[in-house]
């Protein structure tokens, strides 16, 4: 129970500071203790304290700001202490600045004027210091908020910068986007290369239609504020939304997204305007989004690159495999062959068919292309080749059987050149065909060469084609050079080609096998350090 | 995806424990508040909000929580975070919460650190 307050004025003051100092030093909320302090020092039943806050009155201690009703508090406030239908009311002021209003009901006996002007007095400042606290809060509050937007863009660039999942990146985009501008929804949209819509992900609702984000007439680097924007943007729900704030997402010549976010949020609900800051930092979101994707993007490229050259390699290693391992030894015939291959998987295939009677078949082929498809080719011309030389009268005969098998069986529409020869060394009857095939050289013992030329199309190439075959005789010490184009068309930095005449000019009446050497010595100090893109494939006959 | 926040409780003693599940903005956070204080109105003495479905929390939410934290101080209470992920872990962290509210990984060893039955 509240002791009287003594009648002295003086003694009577005193009393009051003291019983208004002791409430205020207790503990709990600051509010409730002006409360408190109100009713030890007036003995009244109830107190009330209102607080301004923002633009409205809420009630003081209310855990949650209901509100108050219309005529709660009169409007306009009475300047000075009032009475109003029984009750004290007590305007709060500090430094000429209203803070608060204290209702007080159920006064024991009439206060007496220095009393409630004490209090007022009092309690007016103590609101003052209340509202001032607050205030600092709320600067504090604001402070930790711009830590936290520099602190999560540095995290989002390191996240981003490791994150390779396109998902994973767009939700931590989003979701700092929206939480950082206090918005109340967000869409994110990224397009794939083709402009097609790739992800898309909302929180709170759409308020950007993925289907038509894709005509995004945004400025690059810009961001649109729909609540000064005259000409809305394409894709934009703008029905779904009071005001948004929005940007593209872009590396340089290409759009990659769009991120929006809508409705910034108060405390007291209303939506705000977004500010400068907000669309600083989508920007920087943006940037930084579009820098990682554009990372993850690169990298599954990479990957991609990685899986094709192992592609790559496995059939390299098939083509290898196809090649022959060991040159036939044959008398009457001195052989030399090498096959250079390119990084790439090219499509040269060169092999030997030591047949009855002595005789000696042989080819060498160009398959038009490169990589897997120009391998699967070659593989299938070799399995061709060795299903049906043992069928065939005639070269021409086998030729045309290969050709019809290609027709029928090769998986890719590819052609090929091929020259294809039946020595009989003891006659010297070369009889051969040449499928399209890069002229082949016959040096002549005297040191002439000669020039065997195409007898018909390339294989795979013409349906129902045919070939000629021809014939001619190379007498003992002739030397014959079958060829791929990637000896007479490697280039030089110059883009010049090594070219047949540097070629005729290698042939000579050295064994097959220097011959050969000097031929590869002399491309690859031609070309230098130029790479190379086809195969190089040199096969030599000398009859002895 | 809907982000709106859905707040469910359930009593342990005197811990209540408030399980968020969606965007801590403004409305979320009044959801949170109203669940606080009516479990602390009635008569729980300490809160463990487990947040292991909340991806989002704007400065509104936050400015909520504080105001819960500050209600459960005022009665001499307890306040633990749990399931955060480690944006909002260090969101809270800067902000202030984690300097009077404890977080722990998980619900169990919240529930431990405000000394409450774990089952």
């Amino acid at each position: 129970m509240t002791a009287p307050v003594p009648t002295s004025p003086a003694s009577r003051l005193d009393e009051l500071w003291k019983r208004i100092g002791a409430a205020l030093d207790g503990e709990g909320p600051l509010s409730s203790r002006i409360a408190e302090a109100a009713l030890v020092a007036t003995g009244a039943r109830d107190a009330t304290l209102y607080l301004r806050d923002r633009q409205a009155w809420v009630r003081a201690g209310e855990s949650l700001p209901a509100g108050i009703a219309p005529d709660e508090i009169p409007d306009p406030l009475p300047e000075g202490i009032f009475h109003r239908e029984g009750d004290l009311w007590l305007p709060l002021s500090a430094e000429g600045e209203l803070h608060g209003v204290l209702r007080l009901c159920g006064m024991p006996t009439a206060e007496a004027p220095d009393s409630a002007a004490l209090l007022s007095f009092v309690l007016g400042s103590a609101v003052g210091a209340h509202r001032l606290s607050r205030q600092v809060r709320d600067a504090e509050f604001e402070l930790k908020a711009r830590l936290l937007e520099l602190e999560s863009l540095y995290d989002l660039g390191l996240s981003l910068g490791g994150q390779l999942d396109l998902s994973t990146l767009a939700d931590e985009v989003l979701f700092r986007s929206i939480s950082l501008t206090d918005a109340g929804k967000g869409t994110l949209v990224l397009f794939d290369d083709h402009g097609a819509v790739l992800l898309e992900r909302s929180v709170g609702g759409d308020v950007l239609s993925a289907r038509d984000a894709a005509g995004w007439t945004l400025p690059e680097g810009g961001t649109i504020n729909n609540a000064a924007a005259s000409v809305p943007t394409a894709g934009m729900k703008l029905a779904a939304c009071e005001k948004c704030l929005a940007v593209a997402i872009s590396v340089p010549g290409r759009r990659l997204g769009v991120l929006v976010v809508a409705d910034k949020e108060s405390r007291d609900g209303r939506v705000l305007d977004f500010t400068a800051t907000d669309a600083r930092l989508l920007s920087l979101f943006a940037n930084q989004a579009a820098g990682a994707i554009e990372t993850a993007r690169l990298h599954k490229d990479a990957i991609e690159k990685e899986r094709i050259e192992s592609e790559l390699e496995l059939a390299a290693a098939i083509q290898r495999q196809i090649l022959p391992r060991d040159l036939p030894a044959v008398a009457g015939v001195e052989i030399a062959a090498k096959n250079r291959p390119t990084r790439q998987v090219g499509g040269d295939y060169f092999d030997f068919f030591p047949l009855s009677g002595g005789r000696l078949a042989f080819l060498v082929a160009d398959v038009s292309g490169k990589g897997v498809p120009a391998a699967l080719l070659v593989s299938t011309v070799h399995a061709a080749v060795h299903l049906q030389i043992d069928e065939a009268k005639t070269v021409a005969e086998l030729i045309g059987r290969i050709d019809r098998h290609l027709q029928k069986y090769a998986a890719t529409r590819k052609f090929l050149t091929c020259f294809f020869g039946l020595l009989e060394p003891d006659s010297g009857t070369l009889r051969y065909v040449s499928a399209g095939h890069n002229p082949a050289l016959l040096r002549r013992a005297g040191g002439r060469v000669e020039q065997i030329k195409a007898t018909g199309v390339p294989m795979g190439m013409f349906p129902n084609a045919s070939w000629r075959e021809e014939s001619v005789v190379m007498e003992r010490g002739d030397l014959l050079c079958v060829y791929s184009d990637g000896i007479t068309e490697a280039l030089d930095a110059a883009d010049e080609e090594f070219g047949l005449d540097r070629l005729t000019r290698r042939m000579s009446a050295e064994p097959p096998a220097k011959v050969c050497a000097t031929v590869f010595d002399a491309v690859s100090a031609f070309a230098g350090d130029t790479p190379q893109y086809d195969d190089q494939t040199l096969l030599l006959l000398r009859r002895s | 995806m809907s982000e709106s926040c859905k707040v469910s409780s359930e009593r342990r003693g005197d811990v209540a424990i408030l399980w968020t599940d969606g965007y801590i903005n403004n409305q979320g956070g009044e959801e949170i508040a109203r669940e606080a204080y009516t479990q602390l109105d009635g008569g729980a003495r300490a809160l463990v909000l487990n947040l292991e479905k909340t991806r989002i929390v704007n400065s509104i939410g936050i400015s909520i929580l504080i105001e819960v934290l500050e209600k459960v101080m005022d009665k001499k209470g307890a306040l633990a975070f749990c399931g955060l992920t480690p944006t909002i872990d260090k969101t809270f962290r800067i902000m202030g919460l984690a300097q009077y509210a404890e977080i722990y990984p998980t619900q169990e060893e919240a529930l431990r650190g405000v000394n409450a039955p774990t089952a």
